[in-house]
């Protein structure tokens, strides 16, 4: 257990260059370019809100993503090029497991709650369009979330009335 | 056992519904709705109020089984069908058996269990029936649901929301006959099985509350702000086989609820993240090297405890069985036999999975050679169930 104020990493975070990282070899996380894209505008809206974890010997042991995202001109050019990190120093094992505490210990949002927000931001008058590009969302996202018409409206668009009833038959 | 062809007749779904109902009222001494909460039984249990309303039949009976591990909304809206004078609810807490699709140590689970109250989901509602005589632990809901209402209410037709779109044993379920094809055989002499909305389609489901105005499960609506397709919306216990796959919808839809749910079962949290992968035979197995499926068949069998052992081996040695009589070879390793559609490969999918109803067992012969087929498929139909 780290002990005390001076003993969290969060606490010495410094500025490198990001080409001085690299990789780790066993990384199970995923992110697909929505989210990507997601991150992305978090960056540069929010700006780096939190460090990269890393080793001594400059291997990412979490925010290989947003170490990737550092590469793209937008992003780099906001720090010249650098970015914060945090050195840690866990053997082989425990540096696995903190990249997949890192990434899992997270929740889940609720699609109810997510649907009040989004309907918050509409009272506040932003469009659509930039509720899409800000939060990363399809329009069928957007418009699920916004459509509290219930399924009786939902689930019978483009039907126009009841189907015809069948009986099964032994006549060929 | 054969299976007809569909013929379309020129009545609608609502009005052939409605005059099975008449059929229904006049020809059983009792009609009881089975119902379940979601939109299927909606349906069932509106026609059948309006039938008892004109054949001046009220109060209808309906009961429904508290599977424990149900959405808020579902709970709501159960309160508010409860509250309908028209209707006489058996609300059942029984602590019947249901398979855990995602753990090999504890692969059934048993709602309102008295022996881990401390993990219950929710309390069981003070109203409701907790014991139906004839109850044993082990039995399954189709085993007991003919106890519900016994032999002293004469001939009684338990309506069910079963439909032919949801899949093709259901189909198969309602194509046997011509005549009452929607009407199953007696269950101990008295208890018949009919599904009188077998030809709706979901949206017809749908159709019928919009335009009679009907209450429904607003689980539905919150299911579709999720981006779960109408046809994909189930409104069921949740950790069976099938249903685990949809964990994924209790964490993001009901989030509070699922955090009970991780303690509630072992391998519930697992399955959530797993169940649509290879740690649960999904998207394709590997063989390990230096093996033939038939050894991994076996090594996959022995994770299971004795009493699951002997449940899967024993529908495994019932379809050796078969495949033997009919083929006269024995089970090829990875191949489909063309004639019985048995190989080890596709047991040890089953193996994997922990089929407990034997349903992937069944549909095995899918993988037969067509004209072939017919051969298997007469012998299947035997064993087929209609719940």
């Amino acid at each position: 257990m780290k002990q005390g104020i001076d003993n969290q990493p969060v606490g010495k975070v410094q500025w490198v260059d990001r080409n001085t990282l690299n990789a780790n070899d066993y990384n199970p996380n995923f992110v697909a370019p929505p989210e990507l894209q997601l991150l992305k505008t978090s960056i540069i809206e929010d700006g780096w809100t939190q460090p990269i974890v890393i080793l001594s010997d400059n291997t990412i042991v979490d925010g290989f993503h947003r170490w990737t995202l550092s590469k793209d001109p937008e992003v780099s050019q906001m720090t010249d090029g650098k970015v914060p990190v945090v050195i840690v120093d866990f053997d082989k094992d425990h540096r696995m497991m903190s990249t997949i505490r890192h990434n899992r210990a997270r929740g889940t949002h609720a699609v109810l709650k997510m649907s009040e927000i989004v309907r918050k931001m509409k009272e506040d008058n932003l469009p659509d369009k930039e509720i899409m590009e800000r939060l990363s969302m399809e329009e069928e996202e957007l418009e699920r979330l916004l459509d509290n018409s219930g399924m009786t409206i939902r689930g019978t668009k483009q039907v126009d009335g009841f189907g015809k009833s069948w009986v099964p038959t032994d006549k060929k | 056992m054969v299976v007809l062809k569909k013929r379309e007749i020129e009545t609608n779904v609502y009005q052939s519904a409605l005059d099975r109902f008449r059929y229904l009222f006049d020809s059983f001494d009792k009609v009881v709705v089975s119902f379940s909460g979601g939109k299927d039984s909606t349906v069932c249990l509106n026609l059948a109020l309006k039938i008892a309303r004109e054949k001046n039949k009220l109060p209808l009976d309906v009961y429904f089984w508290d599977e424990e591990v149900i959405m808020p909304e579902t709970v709501e809206y159960m309160m508010r069908v409860k509250n309908d004078p028209d209707i006489r609810l058996k609300w059942l807490c029984i602590p019947v058996k249901h398979r855990n699709g995602g753990s090999r140590r504890d692969p059934f689970w048993y709602p309102f269990d008295p022996k881990c109250k401390d993990k219950w989901v929710r309390d069981i509602p003070d109203f409701a029936i907790t014991d139906i005589k004839g109850f044993k632990h082990g039995h399954t809901i189709p085993e007991v649901s003919h106890l519900v209402y016994d032999h002293t209410h004469g001939r009684i037709a338990d309506v069910r929301g079963l439909r032919a779109q949801e899949s093709l044993t259901r189909f198969r379920a309602v194509s046997h006959r011509v005549k009452d094809n929607w009407i199953t055989a007696a269950r101990s002499g008295y208890s018949y099985g009919v599904s009188p909305i077998y030809d709706w389609t979901s949206s017809d489901v749908w159709l019928a509350p919009k335009i009679y105005n009907w209450d429904y499960n607003r689980v539905y609506d919150v299911l579709d702000k999720m981006g779960v397709g109408k046809n994909e919306q189930r409104v069921c216990v949740p950790f069976g086989e099938e249903p685990m796959r949809g964990l994924w919808q209790y964490k993001v839809g009901w989030p509070e609820l699922w955090a009970k749910m991780t303690g509630r079962v072992s391998g519930a949290s697992t399955s959530e993240k797993y169940s649509r992968t290879q740690l649960y035979g999904f998207g394709g197995i590997k063989l390990p090297k230096d093996k033939t499926w038939k050894d991994w068949f076996y090594d996959n069998v022995a994770l299971y405890d004795i009493e699951q052992q002997k449940f899967i081996l024993s529908n495994v040695r019932s379809a050796v069985g078969n495949h033997i009589n009919l083929a006269r070879r024995p089970v090829p390793d990875t191949t489909p036999d063309d004639i019985t559609g048995l190989s080890w490969k596709g047991l040890c999918m089953i193996a994997l999975r922990g089929d407990m109803k034997g349903r992937r067992l069944r549909t095995m012969s899918s993988h037969a050679d067509p004209e072939k087929k017919k051969l298997i498929d007469q012998m299947r139909l035997k064993d087929e169930t209609r719940y």
